[in-house]
């Protein structure tokens, strides 16, 4: 049976009891078309397309008829929540895919919101959970992922990187980097990204160029991987918005089995789990000092 | 290496131990040499990635970060945050092309003149060894993009 009518009424019941003021989820686009074509070795579909798919923001329960999910839905809403119009309509409840569910749990294990702000329609596949507190989403995260998931595609993709000289990596990134427009549609799709004032965008003193020139999109880069390490999910987000298709999930995945090969870290996993960065252990590597 | 061979290297040191360490070494009369740029912090907690990157585009042939042993920490503990994001940061810039030999990490306490002294001729003759970085250096300025920077395959994952 099709997990919706359930989704459907939960989401009426719950706008209607008053426990949520909004209710964040998809909708078929009324285009219903498929958007462009995804492009040949694309992780996801870009954005622009979404799969037929849009977001929706519910605030009356006649209104949850429209809401759907089934495979379609890619785009993570989680990144919604960075929007002071969509926080001031807490609490509310969200549609939550795996990929959503893990981006919430690590929002909450950074404080993003209050206890009881949120509650999670949450999926595993295309399974409709019911009705989710954000322990309960984690809970469903460890058991969807027992083993961290990575991608083996990109696990050949690194290892290939790994055994080139410095200088060939540094010639094959500075090629991709070279294509960065700094549109910045990466850190508007992340959930993660969501510090009031980017670090890109302070200028006195200004540490990233803004230019879209190979220092300015290096250290740009370098700086958006970096600010994710130990926080990222590793749902695409930003790599499915980059227009020029840059390899983000590469950094992006690199980054995480870094964090759980040095720090046992895998985040969007625990609400209450510490941040990488922002704490340490006496124990930490120290083998690389001299 | 700007003019003539000799390497740029830029050193990120803690006003408690390494910039005490490099302050002995000179009180003491230690010969060592003269390529290295210091630049005093407060703490290696405050050094932040940002310094590092900064420094690469500005034309760094080296960086070298240096602060007070574990547990000697001033601030206490401000060399244990700093030694995390290390751990990650130079990982991370050594898949896009700024590897060890270009980013090189210690701990020099105030009494350690002379392992300031070693590390910096050290440093120094394993970067001249490596030869300039400016034409493989992937952070460095460059006030317009190489033409064949502008061919990089359209989409990938």
């Amino acid at each position: 049976m099709s997990p919706t009518p359930s989704l459907r009424e939960d989401a009426a019941r719950l706008l209607r009891e008053g426990r949520v003021k909004l209710v964040i989820g998809y909708r078929a686009h009324a285009g219903g078309g498929q958007g462009p074509a995804v492009p040949e070795g694309a992780c996801r579909a870009p954005l622009a397309g979404g799969g037929g798919r849009r977001p929706a923001f519910i605030e009356e329960a006649h209104r949850a008829g429209e809401l759907v999910f089934d495979g379609a839905c890619s785009q993570n809403l989680a990144a919604y929540l960075k929007k002071p119009e969509v926080r001031a309509r807490m609490p509310l409840a969200i549609v939550a895919s795996e990929a959503v569910g893990r981006s919430l749990v690590s929002l909450a294990a950074e404080s993003q919101f209050a206890q009881g702000a949120l509650l999670a329609l949450a999926f595993r596949g295309e399974r409709y959970e019911g009705v989710k507190e954000v322990e309960e989403l984690a809970a469903l995260a460890r058991e969807a992922a027992p083993e961290p998931r990575r991608d083996p595609d990109i696990g050949r993709r690194l290892a290939e990187l790994a055994a080139w000289p410095a200088q060939r990596r540094a010639e094959w990134w500075s090629a991709r980097f070279s294509r960065c427009t700094r549109c910045y549609a990466c850190r508007a799709a992340c959930p993660g990204c969501y510090c009031q004032r980017c670090v890109t965008e302070r200028n006195v003193p200004q540490w990233v160029s803004t230019a879209a020139l190979g220092h300015g999109n290096y250290a740009w880069n370098m700086i958006r991987a970096f600010h994710q390490a130990g926080r990222c999910t590793l749902c695409g987000a930003c790599a499915s918005a980059c227009p020029q298709g840059l390899p983000l999930m590469l950094l992006n995945t690199f980054l995480a089995a870094q964090a759980a090969e040095q720090f046992d870290v895998e985040a969007g996993l625990d609400p209450a789990a510490k941040p990488l960065i922002g704490t340490w252990d006496p124990e930490d590597d120290n083998s690389f000092f001299t | 290496m700007s003019q003539a061979g000799a390497p740029r290297i830029t050193a990120f040191v803690c006003n408690w131990c390494t910039y005490a360490g490099a302050d002995l070494a000179g009180t003491s009369r230690l010969q060592y040499a003269p390529e290295v740029r210091i630049v005093k912090l407060p703490c290696t907690g405050r050094i932040s990635p940002l310094f590092i990157l900064k420094a690469f585009e500005g034309g760094a042939d080296a960086v070298l970060v240096s602060g007070c042993h574990p547990g000697d920490c001033h601030y206490t503990s401000g060399n244990y945050h700093a030694r995390r994001r290390w751990g990650l940061l130079r990982k991370l810039l050594d898949l896009t092309g700024i590897d060890s030999r270009r980013l090189q990490f210690s701990w020099i306490s105030a009494a350690e003149g002379q392992k300031f002294a070693d590390l910096i001729n050290d440093l120094t003759a394993k970067v001249r060894e490596a030869g300039p970085f400016a034409g493989a250096n992937p952070a460095r300025k460059r006030l317009a993009p190489a033409p064949e920077e502008a061919q990089g395959p359209r989409r990938e994952s």
